[in-house]
């Protein structure tokens, strides 16, 4: 992997350095954040954390400038851990105790194999641009050479109107691909899904989706397996069993029935963006955004049904209690629970915090842990602040 | 009187007026020209004195010279809402501010202040300006506005439209209190009203006191703070020094008249020092300076130096008179004996002051000038005019009598009094010892206290007033409803012409942003970079995850399009980074410079430079910087200038020695007596002790020279120093005790600077008098070997061997050698 060396930018402070009377801390010249690792903070646990994850009991929350925190007392508190990047930091989920992956801007994949002690990077948006260009190459290759041998074969008209879509198709798939390297490593990755420690989904801005198979030794496009015409950001995934979903930007809603490997997209409810996307335990699969905009599908996708909210406020983020019900977050702080016995509406789970909250995760004791703009909360035992 | 005289009170004919120096010679045989002339100076600068102004200005306490403050002013105009500014928080006491009432009186009250000189009017900012907007996130992308609607109506509705509109418009803390029980009008100031006169501050906080009154109800309460309205208080409460003025004045003359028993010489000392008040006061607006809440002090000190130097003069006069002569040889041989001593601690009172003047900052080099100023008329009014003036009227002989009563009571053989046996023991070996031992031992004391000093100020809001006051309550108010956003940090960012926006630059910016977020004592920044985050995440349809500084230009140049002023400037070829601090303690404000002139160390080129330093506390830093340089350099040169005038006096440096340790000692323990009473140093109390020098060094001068006399002499230490004590020695002991006491009646004041300051002064004035009278001798004991044996100094303590009464005048004509050509008869 490519990472531009700091040198240079030492080797400016030094000289400055040395011309000047205030040496005294010796400090490094601002450089990339992609090659700069998180500064270590006072306060971590009050900036702006954005996603949160469980491995076994511990609790894990990333966020701006590369800050990863870790709690072993079920959030009541933090402690921040190294990280090689200072990026703002997406997304992070665990496959287990042990083996985790972060995901953030400027295309950064982290991974840890010491449930958070320390992580390594291994991809970086340039890195992830190349394999996307590599892919787009092959598949214009691939359908060029399908429409030659179908030209030559001088069959129906139908099929040469086919053949010249696929191949404008898999031409622009490969300019695109071409500007990404152009445009450097600045679009982010948004939502992360591991089924194991070696099986992964990673997707980002402008459609970007990446699977490995190996714990992200190694990534293939699966851009053009994904039916988005429009190049819209992908915010959530979400999986259960062999079904997988994606859910993004413009009311975009996909569904894969063969393990990830390739997505069609839904007929969606709504035009404006989902923020979240989470499967139940009984398959039913629920998708959140814009204004307060959720809905529930119980038949794969083929039809919505509206989960009616009091608050018109976007959902952020969604969770899975351990009791099975689900539990939604919204950017003025409003918690709700979908409760199959209470139909499809969306029950209040205690006031609103009156702050937005980006995530949140329920952590070993039961309490809710949720982060946000401004910094980490733990609601502790919640559940027993909602009567059934 | 039985002693013989050479010069009888009777016969003025046997007194050549030919003799003395050309100056005593131009001075006494032209007496009624030196009144004449004396008389149309108080006259004129008399009427002068109605045109003295008192005000503060706020460009007049920061350190202009000092790099920050340059690059401050530098850039002044592209920076809005950085200078001097005042924050009126209008709270509704019934509710919250979504009240209909509440927004009307609060409209008011920001007309009439829009109206007010001074203000200004295009950075003014309050719920009701056109500049406070929402911005919000919708399925369309952002939407924004005023946050008080168009079509407000004062209905619910519109109340409701408002609630929400402060809740997305980032103002809450700034504007808005977090309560939401009170808002902030942000009033800018300017240093010149239209019409091109200076602001007054005064006539400013009355007009706001005024808008107070008429706004203040059961449900309104208003709060003000901003330097304009500290200053303003701390005028209005030094209108009352005038009262601790006439009272400090009062008590000194009761004294005095209690000591001589003679009212005509009393009244004469004083008005001789009120005289040279008027002549000060007069010059200041000839010369174009006018009085500040910090150097209002300075004629009071005036007449307290004057006083000291008068009460010398009258009392050798009456002595002089007492011993027989005629009040104008009395007058002439006073003149002779102390004028040079006189004129020596009057210039080094002047020097000691004028070397304040070092201090880059205006209002020190004006109270420099002005204390200057002030001591050279006192060379005038009480080192010439006292004793022309004594020539005329004489004192009573009953006082010039009781003058003489020690010296005659030893001339027949009665003991010493008590005290002055006690004093003696300094001069002897055991008590010598004693005294300068302790004195080490408290000058190392003082001085591991003093390495405590403070640098600036220790408490929050505004130390030179009360905690109580309604300014530093008014102040707790804002800093506990808005956070501690009035001391604010800015960091300007220097970048080529358009080119603010560019991402290594913003980069840059956003590091620091987060550095200085980390350190203790930021509250809060803000920055375009910061602003590029949080809109980003406005753009990305409120999603946290695109909170980040994307390196992408295009972005990052629609943003900042987008972006408020005060951010970056017109041209975008300055940035500016805001820290929001908890407080505006030395501490705070050291790290956060030492950490910024690392940053920039490390990161500055060519193209972009992170400069110090804007905001309140910005300003605060560069002055602070600035006074704690001054402080050390200061006493330097205070030091300096004291030492040589000695040198020249005394013509020894065994004499200068003695007169200088004591000071020393006074300097050291007034440092920790700072330490204890948490006093800072800062513009207000940097000048005092440079000016405890000032008064302190008239004292040891007039000690000194009487004793250096008699030891040359030949006469011993002990005999030196009695004579000393007798003569100018008693006098100032009235003078240290009198003073003190005078400014100790400050403590009352109710401007907790001056009551800091009436401490510090009577403080100084005691130790410098103790230092004079104990130290001093003390000191000579080691120093000033006597040509007397020891035995025969025993011996001469017995008063029938050296008490030759005629000597008594005479000889102490030899201190002054400006006068060594008079020889005695």
């Amino acid at each position: 992997m490519k990472i531009k060396s700091p040198t240079n930018g030492l080797i400016v402070a030094l000289a400055l350095c040395a011309n000047s009377l205030v040496c005294q801390a010796a400090m490094p010249a601002a450089g990339s954040p992609l090659t700069t690792a998180a500064m270590h903070v006072a306060a971590p646990a009050k900036a702006v954390l954005i996603d949160l994850a469980r491995a076994g009991s511990r609790l894990v929350a990333v966020g701006e400038r590369g800050l990863v925190l870790v709690s072993d007392d079920n959030g009541q508190s933090w402690k921040q851990v190294p990280v090689p990047v200072s990026v703002s930091l997406t997304a992070v989920q665990f496959a287990d105790a042990k083996h985790g992956w972060a995901i953030g801007h400027a295309g950064v994949v982290l991974a840890t194999v010491d449930g958070g002690e320390s992580w390594k990077l291994q991809l970086s948006g340039l890195d992830a641009a190349n394999i996307e260009l590599e892919a787009a190459r092959k598949d214009l290759l691939a359908v060029t050479t399908a429409a030659a041998v179908n030209t030559s074969d001088a069959t129906a008209v139908d099929e040469q109107t086919l053949d010249s879509t696929a191949v404008d198709n898999a031409d622009l798939r490969v300019q695109n691909a071409e500007r990404l390297i152009a445009d450097g490593p600045d679009k982010p990755f948004l939502a992360i899904h591991f089924t194991d420690s070696k099986h992964g989904l990673i997707a980002g801005a402008y459609g970007m989706l990446l699977q490995t198979n190996d714990g992200g030794a190694s990534w293939q496009s699966l851009v053009g397996h994904v039916d988005n015409p429009m190049g819209v950001h992908l915010y959530a995934i979400a999986q259960h069993g062999n079904d997988w979903y994606l859910a993004g930007e413009q009311g975009f809603v996909a569904r894969s029935s063969d393990a990830g490997q390739s997505f069609v997209q839904l007929e969606s409810p709504y035009e404006g963006s989902f923020f979240t996307a989470h499967v139940t335990d009984d398959g039913a699969l629920v998708v959140a955004g814009l204004k307060g905009h959720a809905f529930i599908s119980h038949d794969s996708g083929q039809s919505f049904e509206l989960m009616p909210v009091p608050m018109p406020v976007s959902f952020s983020d969604s969770t899975q209690l351990a009791d099975g019900r689900t539990l939604l977050a919204n950017q003025a702080g409003g918690l709700f629970f979908s409760d199959a016995k209470a139909g499809a509406a969306l029950q209040m789970f205690g006031k609103p915090l009156g702050k937005p909250v980006a995530s949140l995760v329920q952590a070993a004791d039961g309490s809710v842990v949720v982060a946000g703009f401004t910094g980490l909360l733990r609601l502790a035992q919640p559940s027993t602040a909602v009567t059934e | 009187m039985k002693s013989s005289n050479s010069f009888n009170a009777s016969d003025m004919a046997d007194f050549d007026p030919r003799s003395g120096s050309v100056l005593e010679r131009a001075l006494f045989n032209h007496r009624i020209w030196v009144l004449l002339v004396c008389l149309i100076t108080t006259v004129v600068l008399g009427f002068q004195t109605s045109r003295v102004e008192l005000n503060a200005s706020f460009e007049k306490m920061i350190p202009t010279q000092h790099p920050y403050i340059a690059n401050y002013l530098d850039h002044q105009r592209e920076l809005s809402g950085l200078g001097n500014a005042l924050r009126i928080a209008v709270a509704n006491k019934k509710g919250d501010i979504y009240d209909a009432d509440y927004l009307k009186t609060l409209q008011q009250l920001s007309d009439q202040i829009y109206l007010l000189p001074g203000v200004d009017r295009a950075y003014m900012k309050s719920l009701w300006t056109p500049a406070t907007r929402w911005v919000a996130v919708t399925e369309e992308g952002l939407d924004g506005g005023p946050v008080i609607p168009d079509e407000y109506d004062g209905k619910a509705q519109s109340l409701a439209q408002l609630r929400r509109n402060v809740q997305q418009s980032n103002e809450i803390g700034q504007l808005v209190a977090f309560d939401q029980r009170s808002s902030i009008i942000y009033v800018p100031l300017l240093a010149k009203t239209p019409d091109g006169k200076a602001l007054d501050y005064s006539v400013l906080s009355e007009q706001l006191e005024a808008l107070r009154a008429k706004y203040s109800s059961d449900s309104i309460d208003i709060h003000i703070t901003g330097f304009a309205k500290k200053v303003g208080d701390l005028i209005a409460g030094l209108k009352q020094i005038v009262l601790f003025f006439i009272v400090a004045i009062l008590i000194t003359t009761v004294v005095l008249y209690w000591y001589t028993r003679c009212v005509r010489s009393t009244l004469l000392v004083v008005f001789c020092s009120l005289v040279a008040v008027v002549w000060q006061l007069g010059l200041l607006p000839i010369l174009g300076y006018q009085l500040d809440p910090y150097s209002v002090l300075v004629p009071f000190l005036v007449f307290a130096i004057g006083m000291s130097h008068g009460a010398q003069k009258m009392n050798g006069i009456m002595q002089d008179i007492g011993r027989g002569m005629h009040r104008v040889v009395a007058a002439r041989f006073t003149f002779r004996r102390l004028f040079l001593a006189g004129l020596t601690a009057l210039l080094c009172d002047a020097v000691g002051f004028a070397v304040l003047m070092i201090i880059k900052i205006e209002v020190i080099q004006d109270l420099a000038l002005i204390a200057s100023i002030g001591v050279a008329v006192l060379i005038f009014t009480n080192l010439i005019l006292l004793p022309v003036l004594l020539s005329y009227v004489g004192v009573s002989p009953r006082a010039a009598q009781l003058s003489l009563k020690s010296e005659q009571a030893e001339q027949s053989g009665q003991q010493r009094h008590a005290f002055w046996r006690f004093l003696d023991l300094f001069t002897q070996r055991r008590w010598a010892s004693i005294c300068v031992a302790a004195s080490l031992a408290l000058a190392v004391f003082g001085f591991m206290v003093s390495e405590h000093l403070s640098i600036g100020d220790l408490d929050a809001g505004a130390p030179e007033l009360r905690p109580d006051s309604r300014y530093n309550r008014d102040d707790a108010f804002l800093t506990e409803k808005y956070g501690a956003s009035s001391d604010l940090f800015a960091v300007m960012v220097k970048t080529p012409a358009g080119a603010c926006a560019r991402y290594d630059i913003l980069n840059k910016v956003d590091n620091l942003d987060w550095q200085l977020r980390s350190l203790p004592g930021v509250d809060s920044t803000n920055s375009l970079a910061l602003l590029n985050r949080r809109m980003l995440v406005g753009f990305s349809e409120g999603s946290a995850k695109w909170y980040e500084l994307q390196n992408n230009q295009a972005m990052l140049n629609m943003i900042t399009a987008s972006a408020p002023r005060g951010l970056y400037n017109e041209n975008c070829s300055l940035l500016t980074l805001y820290a929001y601090l908890t407080d505006h303690k030395a501490a705070t404000l050291t790290r956060l410079v030492d950490h910024v002139e690392a940053f920039s160390a490390a990161n500055n080129t060519d193209e972009v430079q992170f400069m110090l330093a804007a905001g309140s506390a910005g300003i605060e830093a560069a002055t602070n910087i600035v006074v704690k340089q001054a402080n050390r350099e200061m006493l330097i040169w205070v030091y300096a200038a004291v030492i040589l005038l000695c040198l020249v006096t005394f013509r020894s440096w065994r004499a200068t020695v003695c007169a200088v340790i004591p000071l020393m000692l006074t300097s050291i323990l007034c440092e920790a007596l700072m330490v204890w009473l948490n006093i800072g140093v800062k513009v207000a109390t940097l000048p005092v002790i440079a000016l405890g020098v000032g008064i302190g060094v008239d004292y040891a001068l007039y000690v000194m020279s009487i004793m250096l006399a008699h030891l040359r002499r030949g006469e011993s230490l002990s005999e030196s120093y009695y004579n000393a004590l007798l003569s100018t020695g008693k006098v100032v002991m009235l003078t240290g005790v009198t003073l003190a006491i005078g400014v100790a009646t400050w403590i009352l004041s109710p401007i907790k600077f001056q009551a800091d300051m009436g401490v510090l002064l009577a403080f100084m004035f005691i130790w410098n008098m103790v230092g004079a009278l104990i130290l001093l001798p003390a000191l000579a004991y080691f120093l000033l070997p006597s040509k007397v044996s020891e035995q025969a100094a025993n011996t001469a303590d017995k008063p029938s061997v050296n008490g030759q009464p005629t000597t008594k005048s005479q000889t102490t004509v030899d201190v002054a050698p400006l006068a060594r050509s008079v020889s005695p008869t």
